[in-house]
């Protein structure tokens, strides 16, 4: 099993989409966090907007940033399973390993792993842009428990993402479909979902109601708990990697 | 190389195989062996089942039934597969990767040394392409990259399937001598496949002809010349073809005539010159148009193809045999 799981790193480190994508989420978290700082404590509209600096509201919204660039860990996730379909290594990496199911297992747990540090990373990143923007802004957040809380979240919502990529991409197979699939699904199913009164109640079971649930600290009513937020999550990734093994050890390799 | 060289022999057994996909009997109740020492020849048209045999062999595709084992294990129950089968099957690596580190990180899933990947490269003739990135080979150093990959746990057994496809004349000559070699002076068990008899001729000893699935020869190259000896044709030139047929007609040969060309079958070059010279007709031109073998081949696999086109002046379905 650690043999498989350095060749996945092997495989990851030795192209070069990881770079890509850790830069991605680097800039995606530093522009966020920038931009949510600027815009505090501002009128929109003669609505308020994003809450001023200093406030709690604003620290946890700061600090649960790096969750929003969750769709570039999951498309590391994805193009990790799919690119042995698409580039057709599946064949000499299932005739090194004829027990597909771990393959399949290795790869769930070299990503997480492999998530860890990028997760680091992109906290990092938000971290370094809130406190000296928002210390130049007058009050830099302070580590407190509740906001280490918040920034532990949003690290996990990171590795739990690249984990259900790679059981989307073991399920889907096709490297295109499954990207579009997921963004279609994040950033259209999910808020109309959200966005509908009559089902509104079911978005809280949602992947996307989950990471809410973890990262944000409004009273919400119509949220799960953070503790129960964090185990669908996990719940989601779990079924996402048994459904991608189930189906990687059944089918025939093409 | 050389130390699993001479430790192992493995034979490859397939018995009752069969697979269907949807309403198309791909393979049905297919059963050979692969002896070890030798070099055999996996042979069929296109379509007809050589890939989807292969595959099931190595556990990539589930059989509907049957069995095909490494010594009477399956392939998926190998304790460690690749120190037993080496495979070539579609050239497959990820373009943006080099070649070498394409082989290190199948050193990694098998748990081989990392220096294996440069140990195969140069067996294979790539160590200079080795850190050039794979999408950027040749279709023949492609092939060349996937034989390492087959090569890294040193295996008793190898499945290549039509590895001369994208070599050039010089690369099918050097895969010949290196497939001879890995079989007879390294005792390993090789399986190739090919849809020519023409390209694998000179390299196997024995031949699997298959066709629409199912088992049509299985014999020693000597077993399938010595049926083949005298079933060749020769085409034949000169002014007087017309009395030249009739003389071999009489003969017992069969002869077809186009644009005043006489092809002749049945009789080799010496016995048509001879009945010729008997007669004193002037000959212009003598020589072997296929040879025993290559009809002898076309004639077991003929009506088998899967996607025939007609052949050329015939409007009907395609001829029985050439």
């Amino acid at each position: 099993m650690i043999s498989l799981m350095r060749a996945e790193w092997a495989k990851l480190f030795t192209t070069r989409v990881w770079i890509g994508l850790l830069i991605g989420a680097c800039v995606m978290a530093g522009g966020f966090a920038a931009l949510f700082t600027g815009l505090a404590g501002q009128e929109q509209n003669g609505q308020p907007g994003i809450p001023a600096v200093g406030t709690q509201q604003y620290e946890t919204l700061a600090f649960s940033v790096p969750a929003n660039t969750s769709v570039l860990l999951l498309i590391l996730g994805v193009i990790g399973m799919t690119q042995e379909y698409r580039h057709r290594t599946a064949t000499p990496t299932f005739l090194t390993e004829p027990r597909r199911g771990r393959v399949i297992i290795a790869k769930l747990i070299a990503y997480a792993l492999v998530a860890v540090p990028f997760a680091l990373v992109i906290v990092a990143v938000d971290v370094l842009v809130v406190m000296i923007y928002a210390g130049a802004r007058g009050a830099a957040p302070s580590l407190s428990a509740g906001n280490l809380q918040t920034l532990g979240a949003s690290g996990l919502v990171l590795v739990v993402f690249a984990v259900i990529g790679v059981g989307v991409g073991a399920l889907l197979r096709n490297q295109v479909a499954a990207i579009v699939g997921a963004l279609v699904y994040l950033y259209v199913v999910e808020p109309i979902v959200s966005g509908i009164g009559a089902i509104q109640a079911a978005y809280k079971w949602l992947p996307g109601g989950a990471v809410q649930a973890m990262t944000s600290d409004f009273q919400a009513p119509e949220l799960l708990r953070p503790w129960q937020g964090g185990l669908l999550l996990l719940g989601y990734g779990l079924v996402a990697a048994l459904v991608g093994t189930l189906i990687a050890v059944r089918r025939d390799v093409t | 190389m050389g130390s699993a060289t001479t430790a192992t022999s493995v034979r490859v057994e397939v018995r009752g195989l069969s697979k269907s996909f949807g309403p198309v009997k791909a393979v049905s109740d297919l059963g050979f062996t692969v002896e070890p020492g030798s070099v055999t020849g996996f042979l069929g048209p296109n379509g007809a089942g050589k890939t989807t045999t292969l595959r099931m062999l190595l556990g990539l595709e589930r059989p509907d039934a049957g069995t095909a084992t490494f010594n009477g294990t399956p392939y998926a129950a190998l304790p460690k597969p690749v120190l037993t089968v080496g495979a070539v099957l579609e050239t497959a690596f990820h373009p943006a990767r080099s070649g070498r580190n394409h082989l290190r990180v199948y050193c990694r899933a098998a748990g081989l040394p990392l220096s294996r990947a440069d140990e195969v490269l140069t067996e294979v003739g790539l160590t200079d392409a080795g850190p050039r990135r794979a999408g950027g080979y040749s279709l023949g150093m492609r092939q060349r990259l996937a034989l390492a990959t087959a090569l890294l746990g040193d295996p008793p057994v190898l499945v290549l399937d039509e590895p001369a496809n994208g070599l050039d004349p010089e690369g099918i000559q050097w895969l010949r001598g290196f497939l001879r070699h890995l079989a007879h002076e390294q005792g390993r068990t090789v399986l190739v496949s090919s849809h020519l008899l023409s390209e694998v001729e000179q390299t196997v000893d024995r031949v699997v002809i298959v066709g629409a699935g199912q088992l049509i020869r299985e014999a020693s190259m000597e077993q399938l010349r010595s049926g083949a000896s005298g079933a060749g044709t020769v085409l034949v030139r000169g002014p007087e073809m017309d009395r030249l047929a009739d003389v071999l007609t009489a003969a017992g040969s069969s002869v077809s005539r186009s644009d005043g060309d006489l092809t002749v079958a049945g009789s080799t070059p010496a016995e048509i010159g001879h009945h010729a010279f008997s007669a004193g007709i002037e000959l212009h031109e003598l020589r072997p148009h296929t040879s025993g073998l290559e009809e002898i081949y076309f004639q077991l696999t003929a009506g088998t193809e899967q996607y025939a086109a007609p052949s050329p002046g015939s409007t009907s379905a395609p001829e029985a045999a050439r």
